[in-house]
């Protein structure tokens, strides 16, 4: 019933290159074949205080 | 009340004559430092201090105005000292304490941050940027309060968008890749009851941009450049909004118009008897901070003089090798002599920093008489 | 606001808020200095509390009216060093001209 999970794109954490995955997928980079991924930071605005 | 002979204490400094006994008088007027301790550090404040000797102690304001003396050694755009002679510290302090604490200036308040990648996590950055010296000058806005929104005559928005795209390099993000937003913030709010109706709302709401303002034309706000914020490896980014409010030191010290502000009484150095020969020389050498010199008389001897006692910092190195040269040498202070540094931080001008001060003494006072009235 | 004993008008303490040494210290000399005031002195009750007490006790005239010229002999001496020091820049500006060897594109206002 779900809807079709969305695909996330991923950092490589050798190259830098953006990866985007599917469930199921190999993490791996399709650039440089690193296996370490990261997910990317929210958009979302977060507010500080400079203190 | 005897009529003594005009002594050697009242010639210096503006200090006002008075028919003090010497040793009072130097009680009065200088603070005495020993092997172990200053000592007699504390002013005679009360007028009637000296009333069994038939002598006034209040200033009287024609007598201040009369003593009353600014020197200034050094001035530049950013920093100065001055003598400020014929003040008692209480007031000499007020200013000090005003200048650190209670001259406003703008400074980083909020920081909004879109994407912060970099190894400097968000509320580190924040806090570095709180700290970055804004080149303003805080008299042409208002403090922004709890309820106001933020507009163009009480915030700053500054913009902070950077990207290390160099593979295998280092980006050194510096304090003056942070761009002025005279028209506001850019980014939007993102709100649930977001309509398609209303149009955007930023996180400011400036009625005009501050470059159509005279002070600001032609003249962009800037910050204290050369600043290292943070540094980006390959790939990294910093995207954020910093907004930039006014504020005193007393709230928060990166809103304290100074570096550092401070003042320390005039040193003075007497020597009690003649220092002759070799004594001489030893005392020379004794003294980190250059303070004696050696003059050649006419018959081949040798004798100390005190040639820089304002350099004198107090160390007591030269009294320190037994009680002959204590008896020597007297190390003073004099009371109301003070020489005073302003280190601005680049918002405002030292002398304007210390004009300002004087007026918010002014202020105070003023606030008093009125609630009184 | 002025805290007295009913009918003694030479002696008060004046609690005021929102000020500390800054002010209390500078008021507490020029008040000394007033041959009216027998004794003067003040507290801050609590640190965390912005507000300072001020104990004034005079010879005769109200404290009130002795605090007030206290205030306006302060004024006075700011307004003269003010003066003192704004003539003391420019009599050293006019022996120096303005530098523009240090820290360069500061503008002085």
């Amino acid at each position: 019933m779900d809807p079709p999970p969305e695909p996330v794109s991923y950092i490589c954490g050798d190259c830098g290159m953006e990866n985007t995955l599917k469930p199921g997928d190999v993490i791996q980079c399709r650039e440089c074949g690193y296996r370490i991924l990261y997910k990317k930071r929210t958009r979302r605005i977060i507010q500080y205080e400079a203190r | 009340m005897s009529d003594s002979e005009p002594e050697a204490m009242a010639e210096a400094d503006g200090v006002p004559s008075t028919k003090l006994p010497p040793h009072l008088e130097l009680r009065r007027t200088r603070v005495l430092c020993k092997v172990d301790a200053p000592d007699n550090t504390d002013t005679i404040q009360y007028s009637g201090a000296y009333a069994s000797l038939g002598h006034e102690n209040s200033l009287r304001f024609a007598d201040f105005c009369k003593d009353f003396r600014v020197d200034i050694t050094r001035i530049s755009d950013d920093d100065m000292e001055l003598d400020m002679v014929g003040v008692d510290p209480s007031i000499a302090n007020a200013f000090r304490r005003i200048l650190l604490a209670e001259l406003p200036t703008m400074a980083i308040e909020k920081v909004l941050i879109a994407n912060n990648t970099s190894v400097v996590q968000d509320e580190v950055l924040a806090h570095r940027l709180g700290l970055i010296p804004i080149k303003v000058d805080p008299r042409l806005f208002d403090y922004l309060s709890e309820n106001d929104t933020p507009n163009e005559k009480n915030t700053i928005v500054f913009k902070l968008h950077v990207r290390c795209e160099e593979r295998g390099q280092r980006l050194t993000v510096k304090s003056n890749e942070l761009m002025w937003l005279p028209k506001g913030s850019e980014f939007l709010k993102t709100s649930e009851s977001l309509t398609s109706t209303s149009k955007p709302e930023t996180y400011t709401s400036f009625t005009c941009s501050q470059d159509s303002m005279p002070e600001f034309a032609g003249n962009p706000i800037r910050v204290y450049p050369d600043i290292i914020i943070s540094k980006l490896g390959f790939g990294q980014e910093i995207e954020l909004e910093a907004h930039a409010v006014k504020g005193v030191g007393k709230t928060h010290a990166k809103w304290s118009p100074v570096a550092t502000c401070w003042y320390r009484m005039l040193p003075e150095v007497e020597l009690m008897e003649e220092i002759e020969g070799e004594k001489a020389d030893v005392l020379k050498q004794k003294c980190p901070a250059k303070v004696f010199e050696i003059e050649d008389l006419a018959d081949g001897r040798k004798r100390a003089t005190v040639a820089r006692p304002r350099a004198c910092t107090l160390c007591r190195e030269c009294i320190r090798d037994g009680e002959d040269w204590e008896k020597r040498i007297s190390l003073r202070r004099v009371k109301n002599h003070f020489i005073f540094t302003i280190e601005s931080t680049g918002a405002l001008p030292p002398e304007v920093l210390f004009t300002e001060a004087v007026k918010i003494l002014e202020d105070k006072c003023e606030r008093v008489i009125s609630d009184l009235s | 606001m002025e805290h007295t004993s009913f009918g003694d008008q030479r002696n008060a303490t004046f609690s005021l808020a929102e000020e500390d040494h800054t002010l209390a210290n500078a008021l507490r000399f020029t008040l000394n200095q007033d041959p009216r005031v027998i004794i003067c002195g003040y507290s801050i009750p609590h640190p965390s509390e912005a507000r300072v007490n001020v104990r004034v006790q005079t010879t005769g005239d109200p404290a009130r009216e002795v605090l007030k010229d206290a205030c306006q002999d302060l004024m006075l001496m700011c307004q003269h060093i003010r003066g003192t020091f704004n003539k003391a820049v420019n009599d050293s500006r006019m022996k120096s001209p303005p530098d523009n060897d240090s820290s360069q594109g500061m503008d002085s206002d």
